[in-house]
């Protein structure tokens, strides 16, 4: 009855799949990266010095004794190619008319149920992540050497970045949370599914109440540290214990800021460092 | 039984063949009598008040897949929800996602027989058997989780609840990857997995699930839509490795 | 006016009709299946329980064949089948069981080693053997005397109807779903196919056929309560009354379900009881070892239906708003086997009840069920009286079932019937009978009949109201044609009816004439109303008691006088239908009438028994091979299809 159209084995387009791994695999990398993430900003909240350890970490001093930030703007290269990647996936699934739209609307209102609802929302937080992400990342990846305790309470407060990092917080954080509950259930295999959703469910939201409560946190105190920085804006961070080795990638950037940074008074080198202990 | 209470109805109303006819909700009362289904609820209605509304019964007893509609927004099998678990209000609609008959009635069969041969959803023999000799033998364990598989009645509440079915009328929803599935785990059926990638791998098929999981929760069968659907997609999946 | 031509039209989507397209498509024909509603959902799909086929692999089954499957069958019939037709179902079902085994149907399994099983209440352990391990195993039944009713769990209509349903999608046999035939077209003596209205635009086409195939179910709906889907309104068999040639088998002929739920009448599978639960009544007595010592809860539907009656008249039953009920206990089956077995159950119960069978006693009373009466055909499933109109499933009188069938005899009938009558079918179109020699007038003249029909309807000032009408007609058939039958209720209800049937032709409709429920009911009404007639005139004629027909003024099986087919014909113009009978040859039969092993022992003898009994035990001594005393008792095989005229393979008897 069912007679193959030929002998040859049945020629397939592998794209599909393979775009919607990557979309899986990019949301994956996306996702638990901003969780990390978050930790290592909220490493302020152990005080200064543990946020500048971190900090200088990522660039590799502790390796190499001396600080080299392009690591960290090759890293948040990186991170926004796989962002742009992961964006130009997701959107393929949005509504693109508005019949599309309306119907899906009209279906969330009458089912009301949670799942279909947390996609509007990883649709609504995407969306605004489009738009929102790039400053931060263009920023970060043009200054790398500005993540400090006063670099970045600075720029969050002087450089009145704290709306638009409170505004980002809970898009991640939401988006986020639901996208690794959805890749779970998506790919897992599961003995009890109903149970394990259950489960994958419950750890979701408290693992996005447990970051966005880090989250307020540090924002809170970056913004205390930097209004009790402000009259110090531009001064950046030297702990007692390490006299930095005037490295001329690293004083030269962060003297000659672009437009995006806050406004730095001249940089003097050397005396008027001002070196705090750990608080 | 506690005091009977009258319930309001809120029903959809439109025959599209009506040119004149606009789409509309019709309000009815029904007094709440013990043990009352929908389906003996939208009888008396149309007995009583309405003789001619359409709806959509055919064995009132949850196996036929005839009667799903929307019930306060939700897709479900009206012929078994009683009354005494819904509020004193109810709304139904009839299933979004399928063509309109008239007010509840919409034409299920016509989705499924274009998704049955749009998937090839039957099983694919190999050859004919000798029907004089001893069956083949087949595990008992599996055998039972192909009926398992197979106990989905195609009423469409799956595709109602989907929303990216309802965004895009070519996606195949929960019933037809749940048949596939079905019919890749029948060691009857003797199709590979690249045939069955031909048949759902792209974004109309298993990549075009976005994990809503609303097939799953309206289920009325409780199919494992989830699981399925999971393991469709690893399977799919390795094909574009 | 549209026409549509095809070769084979087969009137109704179940799975009956289903497998006769096949056949005929596997012959080369094309046929085309109309179906009121999508062919998924036809009735087929609510046998829970299981078909009967004799392959004899699981341990309880061990030495079943075609010949105590067919002794069963008979018994079960009362004597009142063709013994023939039941001979040529015994042989195929298991062929057709492994046909469906190859295309889909995931059947439950044999596990070679030790169960635990529910034998007459109690615990037992069953070891089942090593070679039978991965074949098709079966349940117990009712009537039955081996473990003979293959499953899937007790979902195996729906297994069965999907899996042939998927058939006919691969094999692209058009469905027209929504479509009801509302006449067959005909010149007196040649079917040529039917009047079709179109159930969502009202349009009205001819579609013409070599062959007309009825395959429309039963006509429980006529009864207010019923196990039947609500699409089981007897239009099958009043398309063939309408012809006023075709003739109507054993109308009379009723079975009433021991286990349907109240108050809706919904179904609990036989399976509960096959698998070892028990009846119980008010004071939780299990009751039925009392009546029927040797079979006790599974003796024939008829059988335990009536004892369960008479229990209650006796006081015994459970009061309820509802009115009286029985219980069935199948709470010491446990909840692993009825999360397993019997889900569709737990579903009912949960559902329609609020209970859990594992725990609870589910509430049930017997209830209308099976029409053994239907469409009269020859064995090939062809009307003796309207060449080219064909029958199948529930929706003939093959006669397979006689006065009562056996659970797990029909789903095994649909297909069987559909296999044979398929092939029938193909060779009379393959034949010159088959040749359409039919004008478009004539199927003008028909499709215009209709139209008009429908226009009076509508065109009614309307002082009758279809509803009520057929209230009425539901509470007469529940309350008169009923479990227990006598003269003056019979006679009060055929009154009752024709009157009800005058009326019926004075109900208005409002609404027009597309899909409009209110003249859907108005054109049925008077058409179940024929039906009911040929019923109750039918039951008010035999004055015997015969399988599921019980007459409380005459008790006895009569076979001197009543072993006989009733046949029902309504003549144009005709008040009532005419009745005439067709005789059951004793001499001719392999399995002489006798006590059935249940039920009351009260039967008058036919003159032909005794002599035809001394010539079978004169057969049966002489120690032949099985295969050879059969066909000298009652030969059968030449009247199979030949491909369908070969031995079945046992684990215990391999092919020659």
């Amino acid at each position: 009855m069912n007679i193959p159209d030929s002998f040859l084995p049945p020629r397939i387009d592998r794209w599909p799949a393979r775009l919607d791994l990557l979309q899986s695999a990019s949301g994956l990398i996306l996702g638990l990266f901003m969780w990390l993430h978050m930790l290592f900003v909220s490493s302020i909240l152990l005080g200064n010095h543990a946020m500048w350890t971190v900090a200088r970490f990522f660039e590799g001093y502790f390796f190499f004794g001396y600080p080299l930030p392009w690591l960290v703007s090759a890293f948040v290269a990186l991170i926004f190619a796989l962002f742009a990647t992961h964006a130009w996936l997701a959107l393929r699934k949005f509504p693109t008319h508005w019949r599309q739209h309306m119907a899906y609307m009209r279906h969330m209102r009458a089912m009301r149920h949670e799942d279909t609802f947390l996609w509007f929302v990883q649709v609504l937080t995407g969306f605004a992540m489009f738009f929102l992400a790039p400053v931060h990342l263009y920023l970060m990846m043009a200054h790398p050497e500005l993540i400090g305790p006063y670099e970045s309470a600075d720029r969050v407060w002087s450089g009145r970045m704290w709306p638009l990092y409170l505004v980002l917080l809970f898009l991640v954080e939401l988006h986020g949370g639901v996208g690794l509950y959805r890749l779970a259930v998506k790919w897992g295999d599961f003995k009890d599914a109903i149970a394990a959703r259950r489960k994958l469910k419950r750890l979701k939201w408290g693992l996005t109440v447990f970051f966005l409560v880090l989250g307020l946190a540090t924002l809170a105190a970056y913004v205390k540290i930097g209004m009790e920085h402000a009259p110090h804006v531009g001064e950046r961070y030297q702990p007692a214990a390490f006299l930095l080795p005037s490295s001329k990638d690293f004083s030269d950037a962060g003297s000659g800021g672009g437009g995006l940074n806050p406004p730095q008074p001249p940089f003097d080198k050397g005396g008027s460092r001002r070196v705090e202990g750990m608080s | 039984m506690t005091a009977s209470r009258t319930l309001t109805f809120h029903v959809f109303r439109h025959n599209p063949r009506d040119s004149g006819g606009e789409p509309g909700v019709r309000e009815y009362q029904v007094e709440e009598t013990p043990g009352m289904t929908l389906f003996i609820a939208l009888t008396r209605i149309r007995e009583e008040h309405d003789p001619g509304l359409s709806f959509d019964f055919v064995c009132r007893a949850g196996v036929c897949g005839s009667c799903a509609m929307l019930i306060n927004g939700r897709p479900g099998l009206a012929c078994r929800t009683l009354t005494s678990e819904l509020p004193g209000t109810i709304s139904l609609f009839p299933l979004p996602g399928f063509e309109l008959i008239a007010d509840l009635s919409v034409n299920t069969g016509k989705w499924m027989r274009a998704m049955s041969e749009r998937l090839q959803a039957w099983v694919h023999l190999g050859s004919e058997v000798n029907p004089n000799q001893i069956e083949a033998a087949m595990d008992p364990d599996l055998a039972e989780a192909v009926y398992e598989l197979d106990r989905c009645i195609e009423c469409g509440c799956c595709v109602a609840a989907c929303g990216t079915a309802l965004m895009r009328p070519d996606f195949v929803g929960a019933v037809g990857m749940n048949k596939l599935a079905r019919f890749r785990l029948d060691p009857r059926d003797d199709r590979s997995d690249a045939e069955y990638y031909q048949l759902i791998g792209d974004d109309s098929g298993i990549f075009g699930c976005m994990s809503l999981l609303g097939c799953q929760d309206v289920c009325p069968k409780e199919l494992s839509l989830q699981t399925q659907i999971a393991f469709m997609r690893r399977a799919m999946a390795r094909q574009g490795l | 006016m549209k026409i549509i031509h095809s070769d084979v039209l087969v009137i109704g989507g179940g799975l009956a009709g289903q497998r006769v397209a096949l056949a005929a498509k596997r012959r080369g024909l094309e046929p085309s299946i109309l179906s009121l509603v999508p062919a998924k959902r036809s009735h087929s799909v609510a046998a829970q329980g299981g078909m009967q086929a004799s392959l004899a692999n699981c341990f309880k089954g061990e030495g079943d064949n075609e010949d105590v499957h067919f002794e069963d069958t008979v018994r079960g019939s009362d004597w009142g089948c063709d013994q023939r037709v039941a001979r040529m179902f015994a042989h195929v079902a298991p062929k057709a069981i492994r046909e469906l085994a190859a295309w889909g149907v995931a059947w439950n399994r044999v596990r070679a080693g030790e169960h635990e099983a529910v034998i007459n209440g109690q615990r037992v352990t069953l070891t089942e053997r090593e070679d039978a391990h991965g074949l098709i195993t079966a349940r117990d039944f009712g009537g039955t005397r081996k473990w003979r009713t293959c499953y899937t769990s007790d979902g195996t209509g729906h297994a069965m109807l999907y899996t042939v349903s998927d058939r006919v999608i691969a094999e692209a046999i058009p469905v027209h779903e929504r479509q009801e035939a509302l006449a067959l077209i005909h010149d007196g003596h040649r079917c040529h196919g039917a009047v079709v209205r179109d159930l969502i635009t009202g349009e009205l086409s001819a579609h013409l056929a070599r062959a007309t195939v009825i395959a429309t179910g039963g006509y429980g709906r006529i009864w207010g309560i019923s196990t039947n889907a609500l699409i089981n309104e007897g239009m099958g068999a009043a398309l063939a009354l309408e012809t006023g040639v075709a003739r109507l088998g054993n109308m009379e002929a009723v079975q009433f379900h021991p286990t349907a739920i109240l108050p809706t009448g919904i179904l609990v599978t036989e399976g509960c009881r096959g698998d070892g639960g028990v009846l119980r009544d008010v004071d939780g007595h299990r009751f039925m070892p009392d009546y029927e010592p040797e079979k006790k809860d599974l003796a024939s539907r008829d059988v335990v239906s009536r004892r369960m009656a008479e229990h209650m008249r006796a006081g015994k039953g459970v009061k309820s708003p509802y009115g009286e009920h029985l219980w069935l206990d199948i709470t010491q089956l446990g909840a692993a086997h009825i999360d397993r077995n019997l889900r569709e159950v737990k579903d009912i119960c949960r559902y329609f009840l609020g209970i859990d069978p594992a725990k609870d006693f589910i509430p049930v009373r017997p209830t209308q069920h099976y029409s053994m009466g239907g469409v009269r055909t020859d064995y090939r499933g062809e009307s003796q009286w309207l060449s080219g109109l064909f029958s199948c499933g529930e929706a003939a009188c093959w006669d397979m079932h006689g006065f009562n069938r056996l659970g797990g005899n029909s789903v095994a009938e649909t297909v069987v019937a559909g296999m044979l009558v398929g092939e029938y079918v193909a060779d009379f179109c393959q034949s010159r009978h088959g040749d359409q020699e039919i004008s478009t007038a004539l199927a003008r003249e028909f499709v215009q009949r209709e139209q008009r029909g429908l226009e009076k309807i509508i065109a009614n000032p309307g002082h009758e109201n279809a509803v009520d009408l057929r209230r009425r007609m539901e509470q007469i058939m529940t309350d008169k044609v009923g479990l227990f039958r006598n003269g003056p209720d019979l006679e009060s209800a055929v009154a009752e009816l024709a009157e009800l049937l005058a009326r019926s032709g004075e109900v208005g409709v409002n609404g027009g004439l597309d899909a409009n429920p209110e003249l859907v009911l108005a054109y049925r009404l008077p058409r179940m109303l024929k039906v009911a007639l040929t019923v109750a005139m039918g039951a008010l004629n035999r004055t015997e008691s015969r399988g599921a027909h019980f007459r409380e003024d005459y008790p006895a099986r009569n076979d001197r006088d009543w072993l006989n087919r009733t046949l029902a014909c309504w003549r144009e113009g005709d008040a009532l239908p005419r009745l005439d009978y067709e005789e059951l040859d004793v001499l001719r039969m392999e399995l002489p009438p006798g006590f059935r092993g249940y039920g009351a022992k009260n039967i008058i003898d036919h003159p032909d028994t005794a002599p035809r009994q001394a010539e079978v035990d004169e057969m049966r001594a002489a120690k032949l091979d099985r295969y050879a005393v059969q066909s000298y008792l009652m030969s059968f095989k030449h009247l199979l299809p030949l491909k369908y005229r070969g031995r079945n393979e046992r684990l215990d008897e391999p092919l020659p």
